[in-house]
């Protein structure tokens, strides 16, 4: 067991009768990391969140928090914070009532609860509604509600299932903009998604998680060097000057693709010398006189390397 | 401590629905309509009449209300935000329970006082009327709080708010006439000790099969 690790996850399983949501889970999550959990729906991200906030207690294998076993760990609750996929609250509560509840069934005093809440709905901008029921809010208001309940004890570890799903684009900013800034507080978050954009500007390890099985794990630049789609070259340069000639008589190149009258996408043919094959296109770029203003190996974008992993099944 | 807080923020959530208001003011407003359809009770005081009447109406709504609540809260995973923090399963049922029970005494109790003013006005209190009323009222809340426990039953059983409803209104006034029913087969049982017995021993069966099947729920 790492001694950094926060969340630590080994060969974890668990079955719905015939269906098998997980299938031999691992991975952790060190202290201060933003984990982005994605795959398509029914890939069994909720499943591994339930296990994570204690709300699935069956399942097999072994599931550590802070380097104590999940089974032992009294006071869970104190350090996890949870944002559930679709959770619904008692309609007949305002806001003010809900936070109240939940902030004393965490254990928070009521003195203390008082000022916890105002800050908190300062923090995701509810303090308009505050005294509203809960049944006049909007969607977006909803679920900035769901994580103002999961912060209210000021929870170490952050879990979000979907927290972005359903709103509209403006609400997706405000919301993403919120966890960033929890993120660069230092609380650990790990997050689901089933849309890779939702991620990849957040998280600093992202795991890709298919039909119960995770794929892959890593950082976004390790997930996308290590899945190649194709080498491609752009190159780009000043409007002025010419484009570089001659390079499709490089046998390592496969086509040159012109986009622009700066803009030349080179793509090379696979299983070969990159570093080789880059000093030949510098060299006849130099040979051509262009004026270069940009060269840069293209990778392959996440979004990309997503729909490889998961075969194209994202819903 | 969160059995108590819960059963308290029930009280607050179910004393303001509508059914509450409508049990709290339309129950002894009944009392009073009770009076005037039927002025003609003979020696049978309009208090007991009243209690009857509106602790038959009052738990038959009160267990509509627990089922369909609890199938609602199910189906929106309302209970998930509990169950992350130390909230024990049984609580959440138990303070549903208590606080409708609670709601249900008091609106009985508001009929009941109605019934004995209009007692007092037209016929006078009979002497023997604390005996009538306390055996009209151990019935009664034992039938209540039968068909309250079989209200929570379906809610925690079924998934469809529309099935839990008529199972809750057909076969929980039904079921709760079990107190009753050993008077038919022998007069020498005693009526009132019986309901009370039977009462609180199938509520208290009743809730623990409820916690069992809640226990067993995955959320």
């Amino acid at each position: 067991m790492s001694q950094n690790s926060c969340i630590e996850l080994h060969n974890v399983s668990k079955s719905y009768k015939d269906l098998l949501a997980l299938n031999n889970i691992s991975f952790s999550i060190e202290k201060g990391d933003v984990f982005g959990y994605i795959g398509p729906n029914g890939a069994g991200k909720t499943t591994t969140i339930k296990i994570l906030v204690g709300l699935i207690p069956n399942f097999k294998g072994e599931v550590y928090v802070n380097e104590k076993h999940l089974s032992k760990y009294k006071d869970l609750h104190k350090i996890i914070g949870y944002h559930p996929q679709e959770v619904g609250f008692q309609e007949w509560r305002t806001v003010d009532h809900a936070l109240k509840t939940f902030g004393r069934l965490s254990g928070l005093n009521k003195n203390l609860l008082e000022n916890r809440i105002q800050e908190i709905l300062k923090f995701v901008n509810l303090e308009d509604v505050r005294y509203k029921k809960i049944k006049n809010l909007s969607g977006g208001m909803i679920q900035k509600l769901r994580l103002s309940q999961a912060l209210l004890h000021e929870p170490e570890i952050l879990v979000l299932d979907e927290p972005l799903s359903g709103l509209d684009p403006s609400m997706r900013f405000q919301i993403k903009g919120l966890i960033k800034d929890l993120a660069k507080s230092g609380i650990t978050i790990l997050f689901s998604s089933h849309i890779l954009s939702d991620v990849q500007d957040i998280a600093n390890i992202i795991g890709i998680l298919h039909k119960g099985e995770l794929l892959k794990i890593g950082t976004p630049d390790d997930l996308q060097s290590d899945f190649q789609v194709g080498n491609i070259i752009k190159i780009e340069v000043a409007k002025d000057s010419p484009l570089c000639q001659g390079l499709e008589n490089i046998p390592e190149i496969e086509k040159v693709e012109q986009l622009a009258s700066n803009l030349q996408f080179v793509h090379l043919k696979s299983e070969i010398n990159l570093d080789l094959i880059i000093n030949q296109i510098l060299k006849s770029l130099i040979e051509s006189k262009c004026n270069i203003r940009n060269f840069s190996v293209v990778k392959p974008s996440l979004e990309e390397v997503y729909l490889k992993y998961v075969g194209g099944e994202v819903k | 401590m969160s059995l108590l807080l819960l059963f308290l923020d029930e009280l607050k959530g179910f004393a303001k629905s509508k059914i509450m208001i409508i049990l709290w003011f339309g129950l002894p407003a009944l009392a009073i309509l009770i009076h005037f359809i039927q002025p003609e009770t003979e020696d049978f005081p309009i208090t007991s009449l009243v209690t009857i009447v509106v602790s038959s109406i009052g738990s038959t709504l009160s267990s509509i209300m627990l089922s369909t609540s609890i199938v609602n809260e199910k189906n929106n995973h309302v209970y998930e935000l509990f169950l992350v923090r130390p909230v024990k399963r049984y609580s959440l049922l138990i303070s549903k329970f208590l606080a409708v029970y609670l709601c249900l005494i008091i609106a009985v109790g508001l009929s009941l006082l109605v019934g004995l003013v209009i007692d007092g006005i037209t016929v006078g209190i009979p002497e023997d009327f604390l005996d009538l009323i306390f055996d009209s009222l151990s019935i009664s809340l034992s039938s209540m709080a039968i068909t309250c426990s079989i209200g929570i039953f379906f809610g925690v059983l079924v998934s469809s708010v529309a099935a839990a409803a008529i199972l809750s209104v057909y076969l929980g006034s039904q079921l709760s006439s079990i107190i009753l029913l050993p008077t038919f087969f022998s007069e020498t049982l005693d009526p009132v000790l019986l309901a009370l017995t039977i009462g609180i021993s199938a509520t208290i069966t009743i809730m623990m099969i409820n916690i069992v099947i809640f226990s067993r729920k995955q959320f």
